[in-house]
């Protein structure tokens, strides 16, 4: 036996050994972001590009060589700020200068004002949307100003190609201080006595998953990073992989070695979505650097732990989500789920015990490892603790990612982050986690956010996407959107989903066509109880979840197809036709040039009219028309027939 | 109101409906034990045509799809022969198939022989080709030496892998939440009536493929049009939906 004084300096030798690797992986000489130099960030999110990014990077390289400032001016692109609604985002540093919204032609005067010179180009501020006052910096912005950001904290600030960046922002040291530590119990401890609850959804306790995976029995251990962000609505995931792509690593390597140390070996994947190339490129780009580095493969920093992550790419299944659907896929099967009568934790992929969690769980890790269990524990509600990161999307004013305290409420996060509904427009509901979720009306508001709260108003948090809709949103139809995404999503393995979910979508078809009668409403709610009683997996199980939180809070909508024939919002087809208004029409003949059937007659400068036998009913002409003449009505005159029939 | 019916009362349908409320035997998953009174439940046997061929031809999807995990498919020493002519209907269903380039499939073989993962040699293979030709499909069961019924199988289960050519620009409407409450479904139809086909065609002439994707996470820039694999628009209608086929076709005609 080796004497306790020996043992002691065994540790210390390790210790020091692994703080001496974490000093010497940064390269001296890379360029670091800071907010102290006079730097150009760029944002390079999937949002930013899609509004032009690319075209205004190219503007900004040619106008800084034009200045002969190429090598004086850095040029940072960055992951995602958030404020998508306003792409593409720029930020002159070490002012601070938020420029939303830019064109390539606006950029020289950027670099002559604020670049060159000290001043501000006040005509390219954003505005706030009440005041109309123009806001400089984003910390004025009440977008940013009721956030908390601890997963999105270095979105935007760092370079995502640039591990060095991630170090200079204390990167890698809540791993380092783990490997040292040597304790893998003591983890598990901390992350369980912080309150983590998984962010994928369903909220099961972090701590409680990793110990139980770690208590299974297995050749090996697997760590699996969900990034099939399949939700259509939220995008959280995919920003957080493409700003910040080294804290996801990090917070796996910590895991895994939570999981594995001591126990036998551990292997990580990231299951990570199709349609998001820019986030598997930048995550390809940030696990060769982890590698090269020593903070991924054998011995990570000379601690002897070894641990390495594979990249594995979905193909447009949403039920690939599902964590027993996920295994099936990366062991090259139908993403199909199977019974949980025996957990992943036990039998995951491969057959051996298998830890997934989403990958904002992940990135929780290493800011709980730092800042202790307590501070992480001090925000929140008693059950639900940290932060959450919405996916604010729909008719809403300031669209884009927002980070809050759990039990914030829907109004602070709505109408506070989010700036309200669009002028002219009224509230009308909002929709969170995505087709599992359901909608909540205006008087729920003011209910706090937690996993709890939710689940009892009918909804669930989901990934976290709030889709808010106004008074021009048919809740019928969007009902029908849902169904028909999980019908068209449901693998097919068992009949109740499969079958269920296509029968609830015909009801629903019934009822948007004015077909519908009241034993509908009531015929679906008995389905939707045995759809959620007999599916295998949380897809089939949350499945009817729109529809009954439809019927829950939105009743008298669908009574008014089902009695009325009318759709209150005017967007089911069968129940609306299209009129031009008399006294508002200038006869521009813009309609008429753009109506794809020729339905709309009339001359230059004179009344126009629609042909109702040939509209299709596709809103072009009342999109392009400026002058708001052209209507939606009823198709049927409710008034004058009672009833039709 | 729907009259009750049913003959035990329980008020919830039709007779067949009542059927399913009754135990029979099975087994209860948690427990792991039979359960119910005896009646009604036999072996599972395969279904034969009337000359005595088998229909089953080991696809491998019960075995696959089965909650339990109750059916293992193994090698049957007593079938030597296929039921059907496989060579005769794979040459057929080739014939259909425009020719390819098989040498752009020597990197996916590199990668599968490196250890990558079936779907991940189907990601590789789209890359080369810009769909799965059949013969590609062929190949890979060949070379990780998995039944091909599996291989199409798992191709024809996820909505991106496309089993038929694409044209030259593939245009994904995106089809969340956001974009459908901005308007989506109005942007498909305007694409599927100027381009003359449906979600999923592609044009005669070669040039559109119309598909839907289920989101593209820039539901800030809702509704979301991608043509290709960078070229994002935001914003779309359907009136700069039909003007940006036209503007493609311009190009298309002018080079």
């Amino acid at each position: 036996m080796t004497p306790p004084t020996s043992k002691a300096t065994d540790a210390d030798k390790r210790t020091a050994r692994i703080r001496k690797a974490l000093a010497k992986a940064p390269v001296k000489g890379a360029y670091l972001a800071s907010d102290d130099k006079v730097e150009i960030r760029v944002c390079a999110g999937t949002a930013c590009h899609a509004s032009g990014r690319v075209a205004l990077r190219k503007a900004l390289d040619k106008a800084l060589a034009e200045r002969g400032l190429t090598d004086k001016v850095a040029v940072v692109e960055t992951g995602c700020h958030g404020f998508c609604e306003e792409g593409p985002i720029v930020v002159v540093r070490p002012q601070g200068l938020f420029y939303p919204r830019l064109k390539p032609r606006d950029i020289a005067e950027i670099v002559e004002t604020s670049v060159v010179g000290d001043g501000v180009v006040e005509r390219l501020l954003y505005r706030d949307p009440q005041t109309d006052e123009p806001l400089a910096h984003e910390g004025d912005i009440p977008f940013y100003q009721g956030q908390r950001r601890i997963v999105l904290a270095l979105n935007g600030k760092i370079d995502p190609y640039s591990i060095d960046d991630y170090f200079n922002h204390g990167g890698y040291s809540a791993l380092a201080e783990v490997l040292c530590a040597d304790d893998p119990e003591a983890v598990i401890a901390e992350v369980e006595a912080s309150g983590l609850r998984g962010r994928g959804g369903a909220g099961f306790p972090t701590g409680r998953k990793w110990r139980y995976c770690r208590e299974n029995p297995g050749e090996k251990h697997y760590v699996i990073c969900n990034a099939d962000e399949g939700d259509p609505g939220a995008f959280m995931d995919r920003s957080v992989l493409e700003g910040d792509p080294h804290a996801v690593i990090e917070g796996m390597t910590i895991a895994a070695f939570a999981i594995g140390a001591g126990n036998g070996p551990v292997e990580g994947y990231v299951y990570v979505r199709h349609e998001y190339p820019f986030a598997v490129e930048r995550l390809r780009h940030a696990l060769g650097q982890a590698r090269e580095r020593g903070l991924l493969g054998d011995d990570i920093l000379g601690s002897g732990f070894s641990f390495d992550i594979r990249i594995n790419q979905g193909a447009g299944a949403f039920v690939c989500g599902e964590s027993t659907a996920l295994t099936a896929s990366i062991e090259g099967h139908r993403g199909m789920p199977r019974g949980k009568h025996i957990r992943t934790v036990a039998q995951g992929l491969w057959g051996q015990p298998t830890n997934l969690n989403n990958v904002e769980t992940y990135v929780n890790v290493p800011w709980i490892v730092l800042n202790g269990a307590e501070a992480f524990a001090a925000m929140g509600t008693p059950t639900s603790k940290g932060t959450k990161i919405f996916s604010l999307t729909g008719k809403i004013v300031n669209g884009g990612l927002v980070e809050v305290p759990m039990g914030a409420t829907l109004r602070e996060v709505i109408f506070d982050i989010g700036g309200g509904m669009l002028p002219g427009r009224t509230f009308k509901a909002v929709q969170l986690g995505g087709p599992s979720g359901g909608c909540l009306p205006a008087a729920l508001l003011d209910e706090p956010i937690d996993f709890e709260s939710l689940v009892a108003a009918g909804s669930m948090m989901g990934s976290g996407g709030m889709v808010v809709v106004d008074d021009t949103t048919c809740m019928v139809d969007f009902a029908k959107f849902f169904l028909k995404f999980t019908s068209e999503e449901s693998c097919g393995k068992c009949v109740p989903c499969r079958v269920g979910s296509q029968r609830l979508l015909e009801i629903l078809e019934r009822i948007s066509a004015g077909e519908g009668t009241l034993d509908d409403i009531e015929r679906m709610e008995r389905l939707s109880e045995d759809i959620i009683e007999g599916s295998l997996c949380a897809l089939g199980g949350t499945a009817p979840n729109p529809v009954l939180s439809t019927i829950r809070y939105f009743r008298d909508e669908i009574e008014a197809h089902i009695v009325e024939h009318r759709c209150p919002a005017g967007v089911c087809r069968p129940l609306i036709r299209y009129e031009i208004d008399e006294e508002a029409c200038t006869g521009c003949h813009v309609c008429f040039g753009a109506c794809p059937t020729q339905a709309i007659s009339g001359e230059r400068k004179q009344l126009h009219a629609i042909d109702q036998k040939l509209c299709i009913k596709c809103d072009t002409c009342r999109q392009v028309c400026r002058f708001d003449a052209v209507r939606v009505a009823p198709a049927v005159p409710v008034a004058a027939e009672g009833r039709p029939q | 109101m729907a009259k009750k019916s049913g003959g035990n009362g329980n008020g919830r349908g039709t007779l067949t409906g009542s059927h399913m409320y009754e135990v029979l035997q099975g087994i209860d998953f948690e427990k792991r034990e039979l359960v119910g009174k005896r009646k009604g439940v036999g072996l599972f046997d395969l279904v034969k045509e009337k000359d005595g061929r088998l229909r089953c031809y080991a696809c491998t999807l019960c075995e696959r799809s089965c909650p339990v995990d109750c059916i293992e498919i193994e090698h049957c020493p007593e079938f030597e022969t296929l039921p059907f002519d496989v060579d005769a209907e794979r040459a057929a269903a080739l014939a259909e198939q425009p020719e390819i380039e098989m040498a752009r499939f020597d990197p996916v073989v590199a990668r599968i022989r490196e250890g990558s993962g079936l779907v991940e040699a189907f990601h590789a293979t789209q890359e080369a080709f810009g769909w799965l030709p059949r013969a590609t499909l062929e190949a890979i069961a060949d070379e990780m030496k998995l039944p091909f019924s599996r291989v199409f199988g798992v191709a024809s289960f996820y909505s991106q892998f496309r089993l038929e050519p694409v044209g030259k620009y593939v245009i994904d409407v995106c089809m969340g939440t956001a974009c459908h409450v901005a308007g989506a479904p109005l942007v498909v139809e305007a694409f599927a009536q100027e381009l003359d086909v449906p979600v999923g065609g592609t044009t005669p002439d070669g040039l559109f493929t119309l598909q839907t994707v289920n989101c593209v996470g820039a539901c800030a820039l809702a509704p979301v049009v991608r043509i290709g694999d960078d070229d994002t628009h935001g914003r779309v209608g359907p009136n700069e939906a039909r003007k940006l086929v036209r503007k493609l076709r311009k190009a298309e005609v002018a080079s």
